[in-house]
């Protein structure tokens, strides 16, 4: 079964495609930050279901799974940060706000406009496939390359927001305004005292 | 579900990311913005992958750096604006003026 | 859906999977009581903890729901029923039988952990929509301890999917036929069942719900909507047990009895060590969990999937 012939596959991938702009045009109308943060779940949710339609499933899954974790993270963030968290008041925080509109329609007027005119090959997909073990066979294969500047660069991450969200610094809590020792050495021998 | 159709999705999604990223002020919803714009990238490379390349493995290994870009902008993001309060107490760009002129 | 992704598609498992979740939810709360008294020490009656659930359940039918100020309602009620949902989802990749599953997917413990996690969501959901500031804090809990033990999960099933060399369950449960994961793998079952716990809110890991909360994302809960939260949570517990039972102990694989039979057995002893371990384990500190959590338990999955991986190769 090709992945474009079945109805089903159709009215599934219309529902799912909707779902997943209104949701994310959804993300920035409300103006409570946990629903915001959840209307984005579900918009990932949306397109991880598309690409579960189009037989990519490990894609699709680890998509639900890895956005998921994310938007929880996200939720915490949103409500330290965020000066409305529970969506008592009415809030309307934006700039620029019709260059941005204009930014956006034009935007996707581009890219639609592209996707309808350009003329791309058509080689669908071999339904009898494997395509988790291709991936896999890839992965620790020919682009065994990728895989490990992947690692290392998410260990350079993980080090990095480390060190950056410490509070720790290298001259005490940044919460008592950590500094270097003064140059001047009258003034170090007051600040010791 | 043509390809045009999956790219006219995420041509959506991505317009849509490109509207947040550009109007909100808070430092969160600007990286929400990101996160929908790089939705759609994924959701166009997995369209190409399944509709145009027959299924070249090499286009998955694509997808899945376009999750690692994602997974990274979250963290450093995150970072940054933690780090951001506590230099200067701001959470929206409007907060933070010390490069504007 | 397309089919060619999957294993084994049988419709007739949806009525089974219902069936297993109602009667594993009412097992899991006659097992409680039965535990409960024993762990007191007073003589188990088994009369009345077969009638106690069904006597509780008539209770929390008949009681009245609370009302907070400005609860969100379309959340406040879907959160217990996406949590058994996705108690349900996670039940759904593991075939019952040799070719008899809801749907055993190519990504059957991919999709299990993405119910896991959802999990996470659906409890902060339930302790944010009350608009209560103790629920707020569970709910918060809920994010802190699932980030610490989902890693956990993964590591261990991917351990478990290395000698199967596939990510579906069924073809996890044949690669058992030789030997089964607990003895290939056995750090495994000891970390999966702490992530069982965790995911089911149960027991030492109780900390959503707990009482210093005043009862946490349940506190402000009564009535109807009380009923399914423990109905949801004890769906998880079946879950757990059930893949744990398919995971690490060979499913339906067996001698003599027919596959099922197998299962059933040992799902129910899956299902009297989580039960046992929340009477008999006292609840953590939060704090405390998460230090274990990522200093002991994580380098210890790490260790898992070295063994496992060794173990698989050729």
């Amino acid at each position: 079964m090709n992945p474009e012939t079945s109805l089903w596959t159709d009215l599934a991938f219309w529902a799912f495609g909707l779902a997943a702009v209104w949701y994310g045009w959804r993300v920035f109308r409300t103006d409570s930050m946990v629903r915001a943060t959840f209307a984005l779940l579900a918009s990932f949710l949306n397109v991880g279901a598309i690409m579960v339609l189009l037989l990519a499933e490990y894609l699709g899954t680890a998509l639900f799974f890895m956005m998921a974790v994310e938007m929880a993270v996200m939720a915490i963030f949103m409500v330290a940060f965020m000066m409305n968290p529970a969506g008592l008041n009415p809030m309307q925080m934006v700039h620029q706000h019709r260059f941005a509109i204009v930014a956006g329609a034009a935007t996707f007027a581009g890219l639609a406009g592209l996707g309808f005119a350009v003329d791309f090959p058509d080689r669908p997909l071999i339904i009898a496939a494997d395509t988790i073990q291709q991936l896999g066979f890839e992965l620790m294969g020919s682009s065994m390359l990728v895989m490990q500047s992947i690692g290392v660069t998410l260990l350079a991450t993980m080090i990095g927001a480390v060190v950056l969200s410490s509070k720790w610094g290298r001259y005490g809590d940044s919460d008592a305004g950590s500094v270097p020792p003064s140059l001047d050495p009258e003034q170090r021998e007051e600040d010791r005292s | 579900m043509t390809l045009a159709t999956l790219l006219l999705i995420a041509a959506g999604l991505i317009g849509v990311g490109v509207y947040g990223a550009l109007s909100q002020q808070s430092f969160v919803m600007i990286m929400m913005g990101f996160e929908l714009i790089i939705n759609g990238v994924l959701l166009a490379g997995v369209a190409f992958w399944a509709l145009a390349t027959a299924g070249e493995p090499r286009g998955q290994v694509l997808v899945i750096v376009g999750l690692l870009v994602m997974a990274i902008e979250a963290a450093m993001g995150f970072a940054l604006v933690v780090n951001v309060y506590r230099a200067r107490g701001a959470d929206t760009t409007e907060g933070i003026d010390s490069m504007s002129h | 859906m397309p089919l060619a992704s999957v294993y084994a598609n049988d419709w007739l498992a949806i009525p089974v999977l219902l069936a297993v979740v109602v009667g594993g939810v009412y097992l899991v709360s006659v097992l409680d009581e039965l535990f409960g008294e024993v762990v007191s020490g007073s003589r188990p009656n088994l009369g009345r903890s077969l009638r106690l659930p069904v006597r509780q359940a008539a209770l929390l039918l008949c009681q009245s729901a609370t009302r907070t100020e400005h609860p969100d309602r379309i959340l406040w009620p879907v959160a217990p029923a996406a949590y058994a949902a996705l108690a349900a989802a996670g039940m759904a990749v593991i075939p019952f039988a040799e070719g008899f599953a809801v749907a055993d997917v190519r990504t059957g413990i991919v999709v299990f952990g993405a119910a896991e996690v959802l999990t996470f969501v659906a409890v902060y959901l339930h302790g944010w929509s009350a608009n209560a500031p103790l629920a707020l804090i569970g709910g918060y809990r809920s994010l802190v301890q699932g980030f610490s033990f989902m890693l956990l999960s993964m590591f261990v099933l991917i351990g478990v999917a290395l000698p199967a060399r596939s990510l579906s369950v069924g073809q996890i449960v044949e690669a058992q036929s030789g030997l089964w994961n607990v003895v290939r793998h056995p750090l495994g079952l000891p970390l999966f069942l702490v992530v069982g716990l965790g995911a089911a809110l149960w027991g030492p890991l109780r900390l959503p719900d707990s009482r210093e909360l005043a009862g946490g994302t349940v506190g402000e809960v009564s009535g109807p909507q009380r009923l399914a939260w423990e109905f949801a949570r004890r769906a998880m517990l079946v879950s757990y047990a059930v893949m744990a039972a398919s995971a690490f102990l060979g499913g339906y694989l067996g001698p003599w009895l027919p596959g099922p039979v197998w299962l059933l057995g040992k799902s129910v002893a899956m299902l009297a060590v989580f039960v046992a371990l929340g009477h008999l384990v006292g609840r953590v500190r939060p704090e405390r969990f998460m230090a274990q959590a990522w200093t002991v338990l994580l380098p210890l999955s790490f260790l898992d999937i070295l063994i496992a991986g060794v173990e698989a190769l050729p």
